[in-house]
């Protein structure tokens, strides 16, 4: 009963991840059409800054703050000065399929090799900010502490919060004109290029969540080649294309099924599953809804 | 008519000098050489399936990889348990390789741009770790593939990685000469026109959906050769022998050759060979401080990456013709 | 358009990248006929490879400066016969097909005389299938790792180790928890290729059997709740002693992750992840690591009665920068230790033949910080066989039971476990063997 529980707490908590990833990677897709690989470089970036701020001001919450604005920095000019430059030079052709994943792939190798140039490979560690003690229940203890649950309440503040900015606000109108017809948003006086960079920016930071946020989760080590961190990427990608690539709903819904069906084939079957049960999903959920999970059968192919 | 047939011919004599080039070269290069020439063809084969893919049919797979992987462990399974020739190996992992490909490009068709790079993605990352679940596939440690030492006509000196590079450039030429061949074939047309515009091609009388389910097989089926040549080099199958960092290797060799265009593989692969090896070099140089030396490769690479990208986006070769077509232009119309 | 416009290109471009090829080749030096490979008027040239980055490498990447420091030492005492031992080192992140590119590197482009101490079990496997050292009579020295199949002579020739191999550890430490622990559930978690499967096959040898059995993927330990699903199975199984035996970075995981699932068995901590330092550098409190079981054949890193100790802390503080003193460091100096009497051994005229015969014919006979004896001979390639057990203390650090080192010996196959009688040999002068 309780390995059940907890299975379900641990799918729930990596789901959250996952989501936090998602959400990133569907932002940028939805108003580039790109899809970023160097986002994980950035949450690595960003993560590392976040680290050094522990450092100087000893205070988690702060460094987290810290981390996402410098997180929506380095993205913002990423997109303003990387990749408007590639889509100038690449705008057609087969390449134009493959080139702005190559190149953000090339930005992942550089600021890797850039971090361990500078800062070294060795493990750095951010403690928790709050307890990892899993709270208990009747004399069990779950597989759920308190920062799990911050971990769970972000990636719900933030998906609701951009929900919202999508929906509700002038910004998010423009945010998703530009992305569906950027010539149209144009005539209409949107600066569409300003924009897509807003975009970015905000996926900058939610990945630099995922990072501050999962370091701690995890072993704690952060290093310039945590595999965790492409992992992360990886992960995040497939639960974006299962929730459907178009909404950001579908993002956390994606991150949280392929969580939990992770943490249910991992302990009720084997744990050497791992990568085998992502690709099975990904699969299923493809041949049964091709478009995702919330995604809409549409006119306009990628 | 007889124009092509010409064409032909004189294609095929020139692959047939290259080959007598590339075996005296092997005569005369220390044995790290030859056994990078051998890695230098698996890579030339490999881009060459990701350019028919990406550059002719428009498709991007981002987990090519896991093509290499069916076709090394088709390749290691037929020699191990069949006790097969090394040449009907190679032509099983060919055929295993193609028929994934089949499949995988018939879902493919379904699924566009970013789905299908996640499909892929995610089959590069689960595939080879299927090999951990079921034990003839041998596992974590993976299956021995020995193609066996050089035959003995060949002389006591003939080491085993020249032999390895003779077979893996042997298959590196046939398999460029029929590729060359398909794409100029109807074929080859059918995708380009495909990838230009699929309404008109589509008006044309060309099935999408056939189409780009050739090019992914035939694709797969030259990722499964050079899966196979891989094996060879490295004498074993394993999952850890295909990692995702292959995958994105072959996308970076695609792009460095130059994606829509056959003729710059060379480039690619050889860049892709080259890279780490002046890095190594560079860092030497520099003194050889343990942060140089791990992290100056991935930083080389890296940049070179992008500065071709942004640069060069299409590729040195394209460049470089539409460069001589613009001074040819230019003289033309002064 | 196309043809042979596009054919000369293809030429071209192949003419240049082979005249590139070769003309950056490195010229095929003339060996004088009384000089090895890897050996000069000056230098030893040795080569390993490791992680140095990456997952697994926490905690082993501290091993090359180790055995450097100690080289060096040697070196600034007159070397070997008046050369100079250098190590190059090379890093495979833990993936075995990189292990093999570097390894052709070391033995192809850097041209060392043999290879010291690669590490891993699946990485050394993959080397010697596909550069096959033993056929080119490359000597491939005390391998870092305990997998028993390398103590094989007909298939790895020139290869020699130096652990315990994983069976015999796996043995041992059956025996200690049927005698400590028969009543108790007792859980496993291990990697999940020939290490773990080695540890397995000692295991069943023994006859020892788990409640529970959690295989976990290499490289796993990283992706977010997967260590937690580890626990989760182990405590539903109600495991109440729980055996690690993985790498070090899983090992931390499993630890930090069931602290904080307040999930607290008896815990024993095999010997490649058994590390408390790099344990503790990786999150976990040294709280969680009280009163666990560990083992090692060496001595413990803060007996400073031992001589070893001593003379490895000295040359740590003045040839290593003052890194930490941990096991890894340990284990790198006693390999380095080892490295440079076989050197010594293989007498004048040093090749690769007369190292492996100076091996075989005098190891056993060797001076090492071990506290079991070498078993070198001319059938056996096996270095050190025993453990003794104990138990971390509240700061973290492996002390050993009863204060004194109770040596467990046995061997790969089905003999028996028994208390050694071994009593080692002094230290040469200063450290500096003859």
């Amino acid at each position: 009963m309780y390995q059940f529980i907890n299975t379900v707490l641990i799918g729930v908590t990596s789901g959250a991840i996952y989501s936090l990833m998602a959400i990133a990677l569907v932002l940028v897709w939805r108003s580039t059409r790109v899809v970023n690989f160097a986002q994980a470089g950035m949450a690595l970036l960003s993560t590392y800054i976040g680290y050094e701020c522990i450092q100087r001001f000893h205070s988690f919450w702060l460094a987290l703050l810290i981390a996402m604005i410098a997180g929506a920095g380095i993205a913002a000019v990423v997109d303003s000065v990387f990749m408007r430059t590639l889509f100038r030079r690449v705008s057609h052709g087969p390449i134009a399929g493959v080139a702005p994943i190559i190149a953000t792939l090339g930005l992942l190798g550089l600021i890797r090799a850039g971090l361990g140039l500078f800062v070294g490979n060795a493990d750095v560690s951010i403690r928790p900010p709050v307890s990892n003690i899993g709270y208990t229940i009747s004399g069990h203890t779950l597989a759920f502490s308190p920062l799990k649950l911050v971990i769970v309440c972000a990636a719900m503040i933030l998906m609701l919060a951009l929900s919202i900015l999508f929906s509700k606000t002038n910004i998010g109108l423009s945010l998703r004109a530009s992305a569906f017809s950027p010539e149209i948003a144009r005539l209409a006086g949107v600066k569409v290029d300003r924009i897509r960079t807003l975009g970015w920016a905000i996926a900058g930071a939610a990945g630099a969540a995922a990072g501050m946020l999962q370091t701690p989760n995890g072993t704690g080590a952060l290093s310039p080649d945590s595999l965790d961190f492409s992992l992360l990427l990886v992960f995040g990608f497939i639960a974006a294309v299962i929730g459907g690539l178009e909404s950001l709903l579908g993002a956390v819904l994606g991150g949280l099924l392929l969580g939990l069906v992770l943490a249910f084939v991992l302990t009720y079957i084997s744990g050497s599953l791992v990568f085998i049960t992502a690709f099975v999903l990904l699969i299923i959920v493809l041949l049964v809804r091709p478009q995702g999970i919330i995604g809409m059968k549409r006119g306009r192919r990628a | 008519m007889p124009r092509i047939k010409s064409t032909n011919f004189t294609r095929l004599l020139f692959f047939i000098v290259l080959g007598v080039a590339l075996f005296l070269l092997g005569n005369r290069v220390d044995e790290l050489r030859v056994y990078q020439g051998a890695t230098l063809a698996m890579y030339v084969i490999a881009i060459s399936s990701i350019i028919l893919l990406t550059g002719y049919s428009g498709q991007v797979s981002l987990g090519h990889g896991a093509m290499l992987a069916i076709g090394g462990y088709a390749a290691a399974l037929s020699h191990e348990h069949l006790g097969l020739p090394i040449w009907i190996c190679f032509s099983i992992a060919v055929l295993a390789a193609a028929a994934a490909g089949a499949v995988l490009g018939t879902a493919a068709a379904r699924l566009s741009g970013p789905y299908l790079a996640g499909t892929t993605l995610a089959l590069a990352v689960g595939l080879p770790s299927i090999a951990n679940q079921f034990p003839i596939l041998g596992g974590e440690q993976g299956l021995l593939f020995d193609v066996g030492a050089p035959p003995a006509r060949l002389g006591a000196d003939f080491t085993q990685y020249k032999w390895y590079f003779w077979i893996a450039a042997l298959a590196a030429l046939i398999a460029i000469w029929w590729l060359q061949n398909i794409l100029r074939s109807r074929y080859g047309r059918t995708w380009r026109a495909v990838r230009g515009n699929e309404v008109a091609a589509e008006l044309a009388g060309i099935h999408i959906g056939k189409s780009k389910t050739l090019a992914f097989t035939v694709s797969s089926g030259l990722a499964g050769l050079a899966g196979g040549v891989l094996a060879m080099t490295i004498s074993t199958v394993s999952p850890s022998a295909f990692p995702l960092s292959l995958s994105f290797s072959l996308l970076t060799g695609a792009v460095l050759a130059g994606v829509s265009t056959l003729s710059g593989v060379i480039i690619g692969a050889l860049t892709l060979v080259a890279t780490p090896e002046i890095a190594d070099a560079i860092s030497r140089r520099l003194g050889n401080s343990e942060n140089v030396t791990t992290n100056l490769p991935g930083l080389l690479v890296s940049a070179l990456l992008i500065l071709v990208v942004l640069l060069v986006p299409n590729g040195p070769v394209e460049q470089w013709r539409k460069f001589r077509a613009r001074s040819l232009h230019e003289v033309t119309h002064r | 358009m196309f043809g042979l416009n596009r054919g000369r290109l293809l030429v071209a471009t192949a003419v240049l990248a082979t005249s590139g090829l070769t003309l950056s080749a490195m010229p095929a030096q003339a060996l004088s006929p009384h000089q090895e490979v890897g050996v000069s008027s000056t230098e030893i040239k040795l080569g390993v490879t490791l992680p140095m980055t990456g997952t697994a490498s926490p905690g082993y990447n501290k091993v090359p400066s180790a055995m450097k420091a100690y080289f060096d030492y040697v070196n600034a005492n007159g070397g070997v016969g008046g050369k100079k031992i250098t190590l190059v080192v090379k890093d495979d992140q833990y993936v075995p097909t990189l292990a093999v590119a570097k390894t052709n590197e070391l033995i192809l482009k850097d041209k060392v005389f043999a290879l010291l101490a690669p590490l891993g079990t699946a990485n050394n496997k993959a080397v010697a299938a596909a550069v096959n050292p033993g056929r080119r009579g490359v000597p491939v020295l005390f391998v870092n790792t305990g997998y028993s199949g390398f103590a094989n002579k007909k298939l790895f020739p020139t290869t020699f180790s130096l652990l315990p191999s994983y069976i015999v550890e796996a043995k041992i430490m059956a025996q200690y928890l049927k005698e400590n622990f028969s009543d108790k559930k007792i859980g496993l978690l291990y990697q999940d290729d020939d290490f773990g499967d080695d540890a397995l096959a000692g295991f069943k040898q023994a006859g020892l059997n788990f409640a529970v059995k959690v295989p976990y993927a290499s490289g796993s330990q990283g992706v977010a709740g997967v260590p937690a699903t580890w626990i989760t199975k182990l405590s539903a199984a109600g495991a109440e002693v729980v055996v690690l035996f993985g790498v070090s970075s899983a090992t931390g995981a499993a630890l930090a992750t069931a602290a904080g699932m307040k999930f607290a068995p008896k815990w024993v901590l095999g010997s490649v992840g058994g590390d408390a330092t790099t344990i503790k550098a990786l999150g976990v409190p040294a709280g969680v690591l009280y009163n666990a079981t560990g083992a090692s054949f060496l001595p413990a890193t803060t007996d400073t009665t031992d001589e070893y100790i001593k003379l490895f802390q000295d040359i740590n503080t003045n040839y290593n920068k003052g890194a930490v003193f941990d096991n890894n460091v340990l284990v790198g100096m006693n390999t380095a230790f080892v490295t440079v009497q076989a050197l010594k051994a293989a007498g004048p005229n040093l090749t690769r033949k007369s190292l492996i015969t100076a091996i075989e014919k005098k190891g056993a006979t060797f001076a090492s910080a071990g506290l079991t004896p070498l078993m070198f001979s001319a059938t056996s390639h096996v270095g050190y066989a025993g453990y003794w057990f104990g138990t971390y203390g509240p700061t973290g650090d492996l002390k050993p039971n009863g204060g004194t080192y109770t040596m467990y010996t046995t061997d790969s196959a089905a003999g028996a476990v028994v208390k050694s009688t071994y009593s080692r040999p002094a230290m040469p002068a200063k450290g500096l063997p003859n």
